[in-house]
């Protein structure tokens, strides 16, 4: 969790008195999805129903189910962690994750195409689609609100057209319209049948998201355009390049994910990933990144993933309504949001 | 010796088809949920796919209602709120659970077959409702249980074709999302329907996604085109109160023919009561079968289900809808 840090160091304009002072709410609102993870844990443990004195909650199927329902809006929020910290917002994500799924079942069924090619095919539109959108915003400084909310529309329509309004079953086999048998894995669970290859894809990305937010001359550009676009920019730092790199990132991830959702469900629809841009969002938050901008963390994002997830699982398995959890997870959102604000006021950051 | 030996085979070959018999019918006579009892605590999941549609809200409290009904039951209700994703993690929820039987009206049939599978394979019978996943009940699945799309429609053509058209005339038709399998089947029997009048034309037919809105524009836009339509027949409720608004505003008295039959205030069962509507076709929710068929796997012990059971519509007209709209 070192983030924090790289972003201060990278942030000329933050005077350095703030990154010596240990504010304990700093330090809470740092880790607050992790605590929140755990907090959810504990209370799944305690709630959970039991039978023959197992905790269902901890039940490894149970843990697996909970990884595997996170893992496409998980690698979109990781995605979506790079835009956020530079002060953006992808609304794409959800559409381009129902066209790459389109898109992936349609070459592979009626394109005949193989397995690498539909990947590398998919994943290459995702860029292109998050660069288009980046270069949109950069070029003619428009919101990045208003861009990716028609890049949205674009890739729904774009998905509708593909799939000539209909969904794509996926079938396995050897042959013309048969989708290669491998192709299913994703939809499978590896090591003796307990850990998802849905989430070993989820957690794959995530670890080199962390790695090249936290390692690399990127990733403290990242912080650095969201921290102080000017300032950024007098360093030299190139910001309109960084910009345009963060939408191919969460284009790649929404790809991806599409890419997972395909292989997983068998099946490509125009409506796939409908709404996940907002879980995504609420899951960046709730990991301690600021919608502001120049502060987040990656570790915080994934654990915000898991923890949304393992929030719905223990609803349901106490079979509390869905409103319930809706409610619940609103209250996390604006908990988490409250704590930023107070940190931000704290450190006399208020922007 | 030849004869007694091969007598001795053939005894022997006898005896152990017979055993085999025995092993078979054995095997056939486990009931379908081995902690079946009378006086047993039992829990049905159901995975709804998407509670946002007032049709399957309508479901959920069928459902409820007639597990009330016994005793031993407890009903739990997961929303897949329209997403194929949630409804399998919730499925799966269903299986950690140990549920005793699991309910499921896939929200899409590809996507939720896998988790189908590993219900079945846990040893849970699982009850198709209403939308099928692939592969065949009795088999890949437990049961399906639900209405036929094209006979409701086809119903709704004949009830056309002799009480309210028995001279002709002109009719027309409001499809719901097209290429969804619904629509097509009742578009297809209303078609079917219709024909054993052949001085019925069926002059425009439009698709307006199940929804109000679009249904009141397109049919507006249908009034204009042709003035004479005497019949309208929209494949949902909720599109036979978009059309019935778009009659009002051109100032036509048209019968419409709604489907579905939701009760409630907004219903198609109220509307025809008070005169808006001609008629409407229930489409029955198959709640009460499910909690039979689950009273007979669980509380009977049964061996075998009827794989398919199909449920028949009920025909709302003026003449019902009034003591029907009173439950």
């Amino acid at each position: 969790m070192s983030d924090q840090k790289i972003e201060v160091a990278a942030n000329p304009a933050v005077p350095s008195a703030a990154k010596r002072r240990v504010d304990p709410l700093a330090i809470v609102v740092r880790f607050q999805s992790l605590i929140g993870l755990v907090l959810v844990a504990i209370g799944g443990i305690i709630f959970s129903p039991r039978r023959h004195g197992e905790i269902l909650f901890l039940n490894p199927d149970n843990i697996a189910n909970i990884v595997r329902a996170v893992s496409e809006t998980g690698i979109i929020a990781i995605g979506m962690t790079f835009v956020i910290i530079t002060a953006g917002i992808d609304l794409s994500v959800g559409a381009v994750l129902g066209l790459s799924s389109v898109v992936t079942a349609s070459m592979m069924i009626s394109g005949g195409f193989g397995l690498i090619p539909t990947i590398l095919a998919v994943l290459v539109m995702g860029i292109v689609f998050g660069t288009v959108q980046g270069t949109i915003s950069t070029r003619f400084r428009l919101e990045p609100f208003i861009v990716t909310l028609a890049g949205l529309q674009a890739a729904r329509g774009l998905a509708l057209i593909v799939s000539g309004n209909q969904y794509i079953n996926i079938s396995y086999g050897d042959g013309p319209g048969l989708a290669p048998p491998v192709f299913a894995v994703l939809g499978e669970r590896l090591f003796d049948n307990t850990v998802p290859v849905a989430t070993i894809v989820f957690i794959i990305f995530a670890a080199i998201a962390t790695l090249v937010l936290n390692t690399t001359r990127f990733g403290r550009y990242v912080y650095a355009v969201g921290g102080n676009e000017r300032a950024a920019r007098i360093s030299g730092v190139p910001v309109s390049m960084v910009k345009i790199a963060v939408y191919a990132i969460t284009g790649f991830a929404s790809a991806l994910a599409g890419i997972v959702h395909a292989g997983q469900f068998n099946f490509g629809s125009a409506n796939d990933g409908m709404g996940y841009e907002l879980t995504a969002i609420a899951a960046v938050v709730i990991g301690g990144t600021s919608l502001f901008g120049g502060a987040g963390s990656m570790v915080g994002t994934v654990a915000g993933t898991i923890m949304l997830g393992a929030l719905a699982n223990i609803l349901q398995l106490n079979n509390i309504t869905p409103a319930t959890q809706l409610l619940a997870t609103a209250a996390i959102i604006v908990l988490a949001a409250v704590l930023q604000s107070l940190v931000r006021r704290r450190e006399g950051l208020g922007r | 010796m030849r004869t007694t030996t091969g007598s001795r085979v053939l005894k022997a070959a006898l005896l152990a088809g017979a055993g085999l018999c025995i092993a078979g019918s054995a095997y056939a006579a486990n009931p379908l949920v081995k902690a079946c009892s009378k006086d047993g605590q039992f829990v049905i999941g159901f995975s709804q796919a998407n509670n946002a549609e007032p049709y399957r809200q309508h479901v959920n409290d069928e459902l409820t209602a007639a597990a009330k009904q016994v005793p031993g039951f407890t009903l739990q209700i997961a929303d897949g709120a329209g997403n194929v994703n949630t409804q399998t993690s919730q499925v799966d929820n269903f299986i950690t659970q140990k549920v005793d039987i699991l309910l499921i009206s896939p929200f899409e049939a590809a996507p939720l077959t896998p988790a189908v599978k590993r219900a079945m394979d846990a040893g849970i019978p699982v009850i198709e409702l209403d939308r099928k996943t692939v592969g065949e009940p009795g088999k890949d699945y437990t049961a399906f249980i639900g209405g036929d799309n094209f006979k409701i429609a086809e119903e709704a053509g004949k009830f056309t074709a002799t009480k309210l058209l028995p001279d002709g005339g002109e009719a027309a038709v409001l499809e719901g999302l097209p290429s969804s399998t619904p629509a097509v089947e009742r578009l297809n029997g209303f078609k079917e329907g219709v024909k054993g009048n052949a001085k019925i034309q069926i002059v425009a037919e439009q698709a307006a996604d199940w929804v109000p809105d679009k249904a009141q524009t397109a049919f507006a836009a249908m009034l204009q085109a042709h003035p004479d339509i005497k019949v309208l027949y929209a494949s949902n409720d909720m599109m036979a109160a978009g059309a019935l608004l778009a009659a009002k505003g051109a100032g036509k008295d048209v019968k419409i023919i709604g489907t579905d039959g939701l009760p409630g205030p907004a219903g198609g069962i109220e509307a025809v009561a008070k005169g808006d509507w001609a008629a409407t076709f229930t489409y029955p929710t198959g709640a009460k079968e499910a909690i039979d068929m689950s009273k007979k796997i669980l509380l009977d012990c049964a061996t075998s289900v009827d794989a398919t059971v199909t449920v028949d519509t009920t025909a709302i007209t003026p003449e019902n809808a009034k003591a029907l709209a009173g439950k």
